[in-house]
């Protein structure tokens, strides 16, 4: 087994895949919820992902040591800069000198348990990122923490930071940059990194009847609750929420892909979003419309299936004794239904000869 | 020439007192288990009547059996290969349970603990499916001696083609007539069973043509249960498998009759072996439907015949077995006499269980001229009995009269000869008449009587000598083998794969 290929696997494994967080479950239950995740698997396969996490922890307090930077742009760039103003959480440059290492060293090892503990300070960075809260990042060692402070220390001296990020244009917005906005919105011009289209998660006010996905919320009004081009700009440089992150943290948009979103962002905001609820209306029309027509189509295509024989056997005759009227599917030369008629033929016959002499 | 050995049976309606023995016995061995309940592998139905399951032989209902396509090549009318996956959900021809019936028990606890009250407690029906009470509306004899009502007689399918003066005769009370029909598996040599599974579950055993479900390969699919034109396959809803008579295959490799022929009290059930033509099957299950019978015959071969018997050794037939064939009581009714017809031969599976058709009064109106007739026609009254020929014809003749007339015919012959030579109320010359008019001879008459009267058991069942042990030698220590066998399933049926 090669050690570097499977302490990779390891983090991706287990990071938690991020429902949770959209649907807002309280900390504790998605906990838990991981937990049983884990404890649903198969034994063998619990027991080898036990060994490779062991595997991955040791192998990151040595191996990992020069390979800070990496972890760094793997895991931090998509959210923080150095120098080049906040993203989605805060320009980290010279954030040694805000605050003392060791809280630190605690917030990065466990972000969530540091606000929830009632944290001024944590607090109010979460505040300024919009509520979302920096995941607990998978093999977050205290010596791995440390390097970490180390590398921003060093990045924030100098003049212009490798980590400084993208820088977000002022260029004004086009009609052209705004259809485009849309292609890439609709998916029917693909991201350059080969992101998924917005429109599989996301919908907004002027897409046609099937509408766009509903995983995530409306886009329509991004541009005003993101208050403004840069942050949405940011927003979309690194994706922070953690069904965002997977998609997009190995496939990032490019600048001018950012550029003309927003251009379609910011028109898009002067719509209201109530086109929205009248596409999911005719969504659901339609899923009832095509549902109901499926049940027609498969009755007429299956037409010559089994029907029940004995039934509509016995329920035809005994109607037709309990209605009074004669059968119709055998008719009697006198008109006298059958049953009727087989008894009245018994009383005549029963004048002529008995005889059962018809085979000698 | 491919020959092949298949074990074939009779059954001489003219001697079944439908005391339904055969489906008490074989419901004891084989099919009294949770989900099978329902199931019976031996059943004797009443004619007319609808039988179990209601109606089976109405093919535009059920779509059992094959149908010749517009290129004359045979198809399964219920599914095939593009069939299949469309249907995948949902199997479009499968009987219901109520067309089944729903298998019930009785409430005997109730008998003991009921409450004290004014009235008698009684013992109520329960469903052996979900154990709650129910209103039993049907049974799988539900029309026994056309006891559920005329419903059931009345729309037997084999009435197709009757007058409404033949079906009134009928359904006429004292003028009523009925007849047994008692059913097993026919082991057919074209069994659509077998080539609509899609799991491979079904075979026909290559020693002796026994029809058999892999229970271990079977998926549930239950196309063999719209397939059987006879509606003879079953699917166990407890197990998730499909079963059908095995022809008591464990008693017959040890040399006994399987249960049902073996229980039966009219002797009405003759079991042997016949050689066959393997070749030739394509061919004949093509035949239109009036040849069928004659090429189902031209099928089966003579054992005696030298070079029979050359290209069966060298296809593997031991012996012993064509020694059995030689003897078969089968051969002789079917070949030599050709009194035993196979029923339903147009659904084209060829059945390799034979009938021989009953004997019946002759209608009522037609008593006198009977007694007072002095027709040159000795053989009248087959056309004027109670049961019509066409009806007769339906079911053994694949609708054409002939074979069916021949064989009543050679029977009324041979009871007359009897006649002759034991109550001498019948003079020689006339019986000698009529058995050259139904192409028999005086030794022929003897040997027909001889099998029919006075048979024993070894003269009914000529049981192969089935050799299992070099069977399992091929896998195997034959001794170990037998200490393993005896107790029950060696693996039982389960659910799933």
């Amino acid at each position: 087994m090669n050690p570097a290929t499977e302490s990779k696997r390891v983090p991706q494994t287990e990071r938690p895949t991020g429902i949770e967080h959209w649907i807002g479950l309280p900390a504790i239950k998605k906990k838990r919820l991981q937990i049983t995740g884990v404890a649903a698997d198969g034994q063998s396969r619990n027991g080898f992902r036990v060994l490779a996490t062991l595997f991955a922890a040791l192998v990151s307090t040595t191996a990992f040591a020069q390979d800070t930077p990496d972890y760094y742009r793997a895991n931090c760039m998509n959210c923080h800069t150095i120098g080049g103003g906040r993203l989605t959480g805060p320009d980290l440059k010279d954030v040694t000198k805000r605050k003392d290492a060791e809280w630190l060293i605690g917030f990065m090892q466990n972000p969530k348990a540091v606000i929830d503990s009632g944290d001024a300070y944590a607090t109010k960075i979460t505040e300024a990122s919009r509520g979302v809260v920096m995941p607990t990042l998978p093999g977050m060692t205290r010596y791995r923490a440390e390097q970490i402070l180390k590398l921003i220390e060093a990045e924030s001296k100098l003049e212009k930071s490798q980590f400084q990020g993208i820088k977000i244009s002022n260029k004004p917005f086009t009609d052209a940059d705004r259809a485009a906005g849309r292609a890439i919105f609709t998916g029917s011009r693909g991201l350059k990194k080969g992101g998924a289209a917005c429109n599989a998660c996301h919908s907004i006010y002027d897409l046609p009847a099937l509408g766009g996905g509903h995983l995530g919320p409306d886009l329509t009004k991004i541009y005003e609750r993101l208050k403004g081009r840069k942050s949405l700009s940011a927003w979309l440089m690194a994706p922070a929420t953690e069904t965002m992150q997977p998609i997009f943290k190995n496939r990032p948009l490019e600048a001018d892909e950012i550029h003309v979103l927003a251009a379609y962002f910011e028109d898009a905001a002067k719509h209201s979003e109530t086109d929205a609820s009248v596409n999911r209306m005719a969504f659901l029309l339609l899923g009832l419309g095509l549902a109901t027509s499926v049940i027609f189509l498969f009755d007429l295509i299956w037409k010559s299936r089994f029907h029940s024989v004995r039934r509509p056997l016995v329920d035809s005759i005994t109607n037709a004794i309990h209605r009074g009227t004669p059968q119709q599917n055998i008719k009697s030369d006198s008109g006298v239904p059958p049953i009727l008629s087989a008894t009245l033929v018994g009383t005549e016959a029963s004048n002529e000869h008995e005889s059962e002499q018809g085979d000698q | 020439m491919q020959v092949r050995s298949q074990i074939s049976m009779v059954f001489h309606l003219d001697k079944c007192i439908g005391c339904h023995t055969c489906s008490v016995a074989c419901k004891n061995i084989w099919t009294d288990r949770k989900g099978a309940e329902y199931m019976w592998w031996n059943n004797v139905e009443t004619k007319p009547g609808t039988g179990f399951p209601t109606k089976w032989e109405d093919q535009e209902k059920y779509k059992g059996g094959f149908e010749k396509n517009a290129a004359g090549e045979l198809e399964i009318k219920s599914t095939s290969k593009t069939k299949i996956v469309p249907n995948i959900f949902h199997n479009p021809h499968m009987p219901s349970m109520d067309d089944y019936y729903e298998p019930w028990t009785y409430d005997y606890q109730n008998l003991f603990n009921a409450k004290e009250g004014s009235d008698q407690p009684t013992a109520e029906p329960i469903s052996m499916i979900d154990g709650k009470k129910i209103d039993v509306q049907s049974g799988p004899n539900w029309d026994d001696d056309l006891g559920g009502s005329p419903i059931y007689a009345e729309n037997d399918p084999n009435l197709e083609g009757l007058t409404e003066e033949q079906r009134l005769q009928l359904s006429s009370v004292e003028r009523l007539v009925f007849f047994y029909l008692p059913r097993i598996c026919n082991h057919c040599l074209n069994p659509c069973c077998v080539a609509s599974c899609p799991s491979g579950a079904l075979y026909k055993r290559g020693e002796d043509g026994i029809v058999l479900i892999d229970q271990k390969k079977c998926r549930a699919w239950r196309s063999c249960v719209a397939a059987c034109p006879y509606k003879k396959t079953y699917f166990n809803w407890f197990t998730g498998k499909s079963e059908k008579c095995i022809l008591c295959f464990p008693r017959l490799e040890t040399g006994q009759a399987p249960a049902c022929f073996h229980s039966c009290v009219g002797r009405i059930r003759y079991l042997g072996v016949l050689l066959y033509d393997a070749e030739k099957l394509e061919e004949v299950a093509k035949l239109p439907d009036d040849e069928l019978v004659e090429g189902q015959r031209d099928m089966i071969l003579d054992p005696h015949d030298p070079e029979v018997i050359a290209e069966a050794m060298k296809n593997g037939v031991s012996e012993g077995v064509i020694e059995a064939a030689q003897n078969s009581p089968v051969y002789k009714f079917v070949i030599e006499w050709k009194i035993a017809l196979p029923p339903h031969i147009e659904f084209r599976t060829l059945p390799m269980l034979f009938y021989v058709p009953p004997m019946s009064p002759v209608q009522a109106s037609k008593v006198e001229d009977t007694i007072t007739h002095n027709s040159e026609n000795l053989f009248h009254d087959i056309d004027d009995s109670r049961v019509p020929m066409k009806f007769l014809a339906n079911l053994f003749g694949a609708g054409h009269e002939g074979v069916v007339r021949y064989a009543l015919a050679k029977q009324k012959a041979v009871r007359w000869h009897r006649r002759a030579e034991t109550v001498g109320d019948i003079d020689r010359e006339t019986a000698d008449r009529m058995l050259r008019e139904a192409n028999c001879t005086r030794e022929e008459a003897e040997a027909i009587y001889k099998l029919t009267a006075l048979c024993k058991f070894e003269d009914r069942f000529v049981i192969p000598p089935m050799h299992r042990e070099q069977a399992i030698e091929m896998m195997k220590e034959p001794h170990e083998h037998r200490e393993e066998v005896g107790f029950g399933f060696v693996g039982a049926p389960r659910r799933g794969v």
